[in-house]
């Protein structure tokens, strides 16, 4: 991926732009706010990085601008303010996802490789498909090699986003954010319970295990390699 | 108090204002009634000197002049105290009868109402003023009927004097109220104003003394020391956060930097530094969960804008937690259960509810031994809605149960359990934002922990 990195601490910048490059994305960076919109609009990206404080131009004013002009590339906001309304705030702005400083490097890569798929997968599905693990979003069923899993309601929708996002590490924030619909810190391996319970049914009988740990990240759901 | 500060005061120009208008709507007043006074004093001597002239045209009919003169003379001898004046007088000049010795210059050829001053007789001063009638009678004959006005004078001035002094004493008493009713006023505003001025020089418990008269001042020196018990107790409450974040935190904090520390002073070793160096980030991690928990209380704490809160189920967010904590609950070997009453509304932060909860759901969960029972309970009452959590576990002395809701406190059985004590502050700081009253009791065995929702806006 072409991503663009709108941060002035150098530092900070430099720490995100590696670990980017590590993961295999080519990464530029600019370290102010109207550099920043000029790169933005110059050539196109398939995912921004913007910081909200920035000088020169804030960061949710650049993102209101290239929605403005109908800029749709998806763009994570990054913030030292945390609380429930600034993130509003942000999304509101037209940021597509919202990351909180400090944050764990896992995290913010989980997010913006998840943004980059939200993109690419704009049609309604109907089916979800990872290797013999089908699932129809319709009937609201589960079969693994043509068997049938029974899901709780909860289980069903911590299955379906791990396979709307197959092959990607979903954190254990994303989970609680996007299945649980909280913004909320759990002190404990809450995610992981859930998770162990998900992977009994989805693996436990299968040869070829799909749901895997990413040490100190989260999740993915993938064909082992 | 000095004088003229007093003179500075608003209280004290209004008064002064007020006096101003008073004044001018009293003297006003007065004229008017000094005035209608005096025109009925006068009607009445004129009243009197026209009873008299009647009379004694009636004698001029039916006596002639010399029983007029006859007349006139015996009246004159009635009339001791020599307030009337009559003068019957020829064309020639000569007088038939009468107290007065010629007639007087001023109305010499008027006839009807006339008014003019008689010398009495040993007077120097200006005289008195008569109130008289005069007739034409036949063959050139003059008739004056008059009565003096000195009475009427004596009277009016009377009035007017006692008018006077009723203005004078009217304004004097206006200036005098207006003193020390303003001098009062004054003395509460700066005695609030010295209490401010300790509260601000560091005393903070320094609060407004009530009169006790349940007064608008009351109710501002009331207000005032509500609004300087909860600053003080924000103000503790950073007290307390900084003590802890020293305590608390500087203790990994330093066990971080000695790690590091103790590797560097090693021999280069890969393995050793990327064990460390994990072991580091778990600690940061922790550090980090902690800084998060206690900013999340601020921000409660901080009573953040209410318009961010929303109507919700609270079955459901009650069923979220349990649902969210129920696999944790089984892994332990214990019996989680929600039981909610349907159909409720409550308005709140949905997100810091739910940590609320949570924080309480794993609290119980984490002290509850194995094969116990954790319950998350909700029940509508008439005015409130009660929200609770209880388990089967040691519970906690009751001694002890205010002592918890403070930060960072732990109690010593539970040093070694993870935690950073902040749970239990998080749920008080969410249960004040919403005037949610929190409670904890004894479930025999175990806790339950309540927080009871007034419901006074349903259908919002």
């Amino acid at each position: 991926m072409r991503i663009l990195l709108i941060e002035d601490d150098s530092e900070a910048a430099a720490y995100m732009a590696k670990g980017l490059r590590e993961a295999g994305h080519v990464v530029d960076h600019a370290a102010t706010g109207t550099d920043g919109l000029f790169l933005a609009t110059s050539e196109r990206w398939d995912a921004m990085i913007i910081d909200r404080m920035l000088p020169g131009l804030d960061g949710l004013a650049i993102i209101q601008a290239l929605r403005a002009a109908g800029n749709t590339t998806p763009v994570l906001v990054l913030s030292a303010l945390g609380k429930v309304d600034d993130r509003v705030r942000g999304l509101k702005a037209g940021g597509d996802d919202y990351l909180v400083k400090p944050y764990a490097f896992a995290e913010l890569l989980a997010r913006i490789e998840a943004l980059s798929r939200r993109v690419s997968s704009t049609q309604p599905e109907t089916r979800l498909k990872v290797e013999d693990l089908e699932m129809d979003l319709l009937a609201r069923t589960v079969t693994r090699g043509g068997q049938e899993i029974d899901l709780q309601p909860r289980e069903f929708r911590l299955l379906e986003y791990l396979m709307r996002h197959g092959g990607q590490v979903v954190t254990r924030t994303m989970l609680l954010e996007n299945v649980w619909e909280y913004h909320f810190d759990p002190q404990t391996n809450l995610i992981d319970v859930h998770i162990s319970r998900l992977r009994q049914k989805v693996d436990k009988d299968f040869e070829l295990p799909l749901i895997h740990t990413v040490r100190g990240a989260g999740y993915t759901l993938r064909a082992a390699r | 108090m000095r004088p003229a500060s007093l003179l500075r005061t608003t209280t004290f120009r209004l008064a002064l204002s007020y006096l101003g208008i008073f004044t001018v709507s009293a003297i006003a007043l007065l004229a008017l009634v000094s005035w209608s006074t005096s025109m009925f004093i006068e009607w009445q001597v004129q009243e009197t000197v026209e009873a008299e002239a009647t009379g004694l045209s009636e004698v001029y009919h039916s006596r002639e002049l010399g029983g007029l003169a006859e007349i006139i003379g015996s009246r004159m001898r009635q009339d001791v105290e020599g307030r009337n004046t009559y003068l019957l007088m020829g064309h020639s000049g000569h007088i038939l009868a009468g107290n007065i010795k010629s007639w007087p210059a001023e109305v010499s050829s008027q006839v009807g109402w006339v008014r003019f001053r008689l010398l009495q007789l040993g007077s120097v001063g200006p005289g008195v003023e008569v109130l008289a009638q005069v007739y034409e009678l036949a063959d050139g004959y003059r008739l004056l009927v008059g009565r003096s006005l000195a009475d009427a004078k004596r009277v009016k001035s009377a009035i007017n004097r006692a008018l006077g002094w009723g203005l004078a004493l009217t304004i004097l008493l206006g200036v005098v109220g207006g003193y020390f009713t303003s001098r009062h006023l004054l003395q509460r505003v700066e005695e609030m104003s010295r209490t401010a001025r300790r509260i601000f020089g560091g005393d903070m418990s320094q609060r407004m003394q009530l009169s006790g008269t349940d007064d608008e001042f009351d109710s501002l020196a009331d207000s005032f020391n509500e609004m300087m018990d909860e600053l003080e107790r924000l103000l503790e409450g950073i007290r307390t956060v900084s003590d802890n974040i020293a305590h608390d935190l500087r203790t990994p904090l330093n066990r971080l930097r000695s790690r590091i520390d103790l590797v560097l002073l090693g021999a280069p070793d890969c393995e050793g530094y990327r064990r460390t160096l994990e072991e580091t980030l778990a600690d940061a991690d922790h550090l980090l969960a902690t800084f998060n928990a206690i900013l999340t209380i601020s921000h409660a704490e901080a009573a953040a804008r209410l318009d961010r809160f929303e109507v919700i189920d609270p079955a459901t967010l009650a069923g979220d937690v349990a649902e969210l904590y129920e696999p944790l609950a089984e892994e332990k070997g214990l019996q989680l259960h929600c039981r909610a009453d349907g159909g409720l509304t409550l308005k709140v932060d949905r997100h810091l509810l739910f940590q609320a909860l949570a924080n309480l759901v794993d609290n119980a969960v984490k002290y509850t031994p194995a094969g116990g029972e954790v319950s998350v309970t909700v029940e509508g009452g008439p005015s409130s809605v009660a929200v609770s959590v209880a388990d089967s576990g040691p519970g906690i002395p009751e001694e002890s149960r205010e002592a918890v809701l403070e930060r960072f406190v732990r109690l010593d059985a539970t040093r070694s359990t993870p935690g950073n004590g902040l749970g239990l502050s998080l749920v008080q700081a969410v249960a004040r934002l919403h005037s949610a009253r929190l409670s904890l009791e004894d479930n025999q065995p175990g806790l339950v922990v309540r927080l009871e929702f007034p419901v006074t806006d349903r259908q919002a």
